[in-house]
């Protein structure tokens, strides 16, 4: 046993004294950097909750995992737009309605439930058609069986981007008939059969998430052979781990691009894989203390929007004016209110609220913390008291559906984020009648708004859509229950040698990653 | 003779002040840790005075501006001033170690002194339950606390005087175990004095020495677990400042703003081994027998 500490007191002066001759000196020694050739080590920023298509919580990662291990008609390709998939032969479309594919033969479902058939693909979108996606499928009719390779799909009304917005998404993948219903009808994290290049070897909830290649594969080989995805929520602490050589690809946050932008590390680069995100504040109009519409005008008159994009997005994000995102049709540059605090006081005064408190439910995350914080300062300028409620992703996810528990009665002012698809007609279809308790968590419905959401998947001249979607959102401005803030960019750093691949909507689609 | 000389080489300090304060001074860690001490309690109980800023005004445009004359220790990503946030941290800080370790000292001391006095039943029932109690990691049980009941200060305050208790319970219950058959003891009891009297007046004198001293060097612990808390979004919440949040808004973007960090760092490395040095010391002093090499 050493004499020269030989007691807690003595270990923590000399403790304390080596701190203090660190500081003065400047650094510490150099953290040893780990490197490992063989295996691509992705982030994911949120646990897995379910793969399956129909009932998971969109976005990455359910989608990045879906595609790396299972069959699709079609996906995207890495100039934009559709491309056919490895698991078909063609994919054409026929008319405005009418869409034929043949499948490859001989490709094998994992765990001994034979090939991919056409059966599976109609039973993959009938299932979709009425599930809590069904809202992708609002053109789908049914699949017309030719024989066990082929068929058509045909659609209910013409509608263009059904490939894009649809067969490509994550709920466009199909699904083993025989191993779902084996299954009981409905899985979470284990697809009962898969078909793809990479298979799960291992899933430690909240830590990894390892892709190995299928050897069972016969389409092409990926350009990785084992992926591991490790599981860091917040963005930040990711890319601390991309520079220490944790990772292979990070998303990385508002301030970390900022960063970046000025000074990139070595030997990485940076991609910016769209900015089809729509983040906002939103109002439960069921509540009692929001039932006043006069109360949720005040809010939306109170919120400094332009402050959220500056303050916690280091002015890297778009201010946003309403659910449809930049390039897309149906893009505003004003909202139906504006930035206001006199006319929200005067709102409230008028509607005879004082003293309100409210709850604000957001992700714990540094972006949505920050901007939390701003409303809150915002709201306290009008004189509601605001108490931040910070949740991880699981209880987050569920707050404001039914069949998740019973928060969603409690439910107040909450940040909400969701992904578009690049079609305008995509972010509407969570806020119709059909959605409210599910992801419709203001509790509103119009008719007005369901006859232009029906409208706008029928028409097809830019023109009219634009008018049919910019008046959908002011229906939207009007329910008072919107506070739109910010299209964030998602941006991705990875190493210069990797050459990635991304949806629209910012998934990873790590089986067409290949080497730069 | 010997008792004469003694007398003339007397120290000043040696006169006036009682021997065991003289004692604590001639320890230079015990005077550091004094000092620490104050500086930090006096920093937060007069926070407002030495605030340059309202914690809570947000200044985006003039957002992760370094240190300055105008913002001593920068801002941070609201534009709000590090040092007030620091001041007021503090606050936070030392609210929560003086309530947490005050309550779970009195409720240890009174749980500990019936355990070690009371009936054999009684004292393997309390035993019991402060061993059970201690079995849980206190981190876990606070994480697991927080998911259940939401974050909050109040709840972070009850973790922390539910999981201390056991400690002082137990040190409690053996120092009465230890005088329980003392003969002045003995003697107030065929007096025919009540358990409460015999407790209250006789025991409790002779055992709260080294509960004191304990808690003094509990107080970075409980400093610790409310900004390893807040730190992880389940304790203090916005825009409350505290040292664990000040940190965690600090460390994502350390590469670009070290000084949040160093900011929200130095008060807890500072409480931490103030309220450590001050512990040992008075330990030293007020009970010789751990005293090494004495």
């Amino acid at each position: 046993m050493s004499k020269i500490l030989q007691t807690r007191r003595q270990l923590l002066q000399t403790i304390a004294f080596a701190g203090i001759a660190g500081t003065a000196v400047g650094k510490f020694p150099g953290i040893a950097y780990a490197a490992d050739g063989a295996t691509l080590k992705i982030q994911f920023e949120r646990e897995l909750d379910s793969l399956d298509p129909g009932y998971f919580v969109g976005g990455s990662p359910p989608c990045d995992v879906n595609w790396a291990l299972m069959p699709a008609l079609v996906h995207y390709g890495r100039g934009g737009g559709w491309i056919p998939s490895p698991h078909v032969e063609s994919v054409v479309a026929r008319d405005a309605t009418h869409i034929d594919f043949t499948l490859r033969k001989g490709m094998m479902w994992t765990n001994g439930f034979g090939e991919v058939t056409t059966e599976d693909v109609a039973y993959s979108y009938d299932r979709e058609a009425v599930s809590e996606w069904k809202g992708d499928y609002v053109a789908y009719d049914h699949v017309e069986i030719k024989d066990k390779y082929s068929g058509t799909i045909v659609l209910n009304q013409p509608f263009a981007p059904f490939m894009n917005t649809t067969l490509a998404s994550g709920t466009g993948i199909i699904i083993c008939k025989k191993a779902v219903e084996a299954a009981g009808g409905k899985f979470t994290t284990e697809q009962p059969a898969s078909c793809g290049p990479y298979l799960i070897a291992e899933h430690r909830p909240g830590q990894v998430l390892k892709l190995r290649s299928n050897p069972e594969w016969n389409g092409a080989k990926p350009a990785y052979e084992n992926i591991d995805c490790l599981f860091v929520t917040e963005s930040s602490a990711a890319a601390l781990a991309y520079e220490a050589g944790e990772l292979d690809i990070a998303k990385v946050s508002a301030d970390t691009y900022a960063r970046y932008l000025k000074e990139i590390p070595a030997n990485s680069s940076l991609t910016v894989a769209g900015a089809l995100q729509y983040m906002w504040m939103g109002m439960n109009t069921d509540h009692p203390k929001l039932k006043d519409i006069r109360v949720r005008q005040a809010i939306q008159h109170a919120v400094d929007a332009s402050a959220v994009v500056q303050g916690a997005y280091s002015g890297t994000a778009e201010q946003s004016y309403g659910v449809v995102c930049p390039g897309l049709t149906g893009r505003r540059d004003k909202a139906g209110y504006s930035y206001d605090p006199t006319k929200a006081k005067a709102l409230l005064e008028e509607a005879g609220v004082s003293g309100l408190k409210l709850t604000l439910r957001t992700l714990n995350n540094q972006e949505r913390m920050l901007t939390a914080q701003i409303i809150q300062a915002n709201l306290a300028a009008i004189g509601v008291t605001v108490e931040i409620i910070p949740l991880d992703g699981g209880p987050f996810w569920d707050m404001g559906q039914e069949k998740k528990g019973d928060t969603w009665k409690e439910l107040e002012l909450w940040i909400m984020r969701y992904s578009s698809g690049p079609d305008p007609y995509e972010p509407f279809q969570w806020f119709v009648r059909g959605q409210v308790g599910v992801w419709n968590w203001e509790r509103w419905s119009s008719d007005e708004f369901e006859d232009l959401f029906a409208k706008g998947v029928a028409e097809t001249d830019t023109g009219k859509r634009e008018a049919i979607y910019t008046r959908m959102q002011e229906i939207m401005d009007e329910t008072g229950a919107y506070v739109y803030l910010t299209h964030e960019p998602e941006v991705f750093i990875h190493k210069s040698s990797l050459s990635p691949h991304f949806s629209p909507t910012a998934e990873m689609i790590v089986g067409a990653f290949k080497e730069a | 003779m010997k008792a004469y000389k003694k007398k003339i080489i007397l120290s000043l300090p040696d006169v006036i002040l009682p021997e065991k304060l003289v004692l604590f001074l001639r320890n230079p860690m015990g005077v550091l840790g004094f000092t620490l001490v104050l500086l930090i309690v006096i920093s937060a109980v007069f926070a407002p005075l030495f605030a340059t800023h309202n914690p809570f005004t947000m200044d985006i445009a003039n957002r992760l501006a370094g240190p300055s004359f105008d913002n001593f220790l920068g801002t941070d990503q609201l534009g709000r001033d590090t040092y007030t946030r620091v001041l007021y941290g503090g606050r936070v800080a030392l609210q929560v170690a003086a309530i947490g370790v005050s309550v779970s000292l009195i409720v240890g001391l009174t749980l500990g002194m019936i355990a070690g006095y009371g009936p054999l039943w009684l004292d393997n029932m309390l035993l019991l339950l402060f061993d059970a109690i201690r079995s849980f990691p206190t981190i876990v049980l606070a994480l697991a606390a927080v998911a259940l009941l939401g974050p909050s200060l109040s709840l972070v305050m009850t973790i922390v005087i539910i999981t201390s208790i056991p400690g002082y319970a137990r040190l409690a219950r053996t120092s009465t175990l230890s005088i329980k058959n003392t003969e002045f003891i003995l003697a107030e009891q065929s007096l025919g004095a009540s358990m409460k009297r015999v407790l209250a007046i006789h025991i409790m004198p002779n055992v709260i020495g080294p509960l004191l001293i304990l808690a003094a060097m509990d107080v970075p612990v409980v400093v610790t677990i409310e900004a390893g808390l807040s730190f992880l979004g389940l304790g203090v919440q916005p825009p409350t400042a505290s040292w664990g949040t000040i940190l965690n808004e600090g460390y994502l973007i350390i590469r670009t703003t070290p000084w949040i960090v160093i900011a929200g760092g130095i008060p807890l490395i500072l409480t931490t081994l103030g309220f450590t040095f001050l512990g040992e010391s008075l330990r030293d002093v007020f009970d010789p027998r751990l005293r090494k090499g004495k």
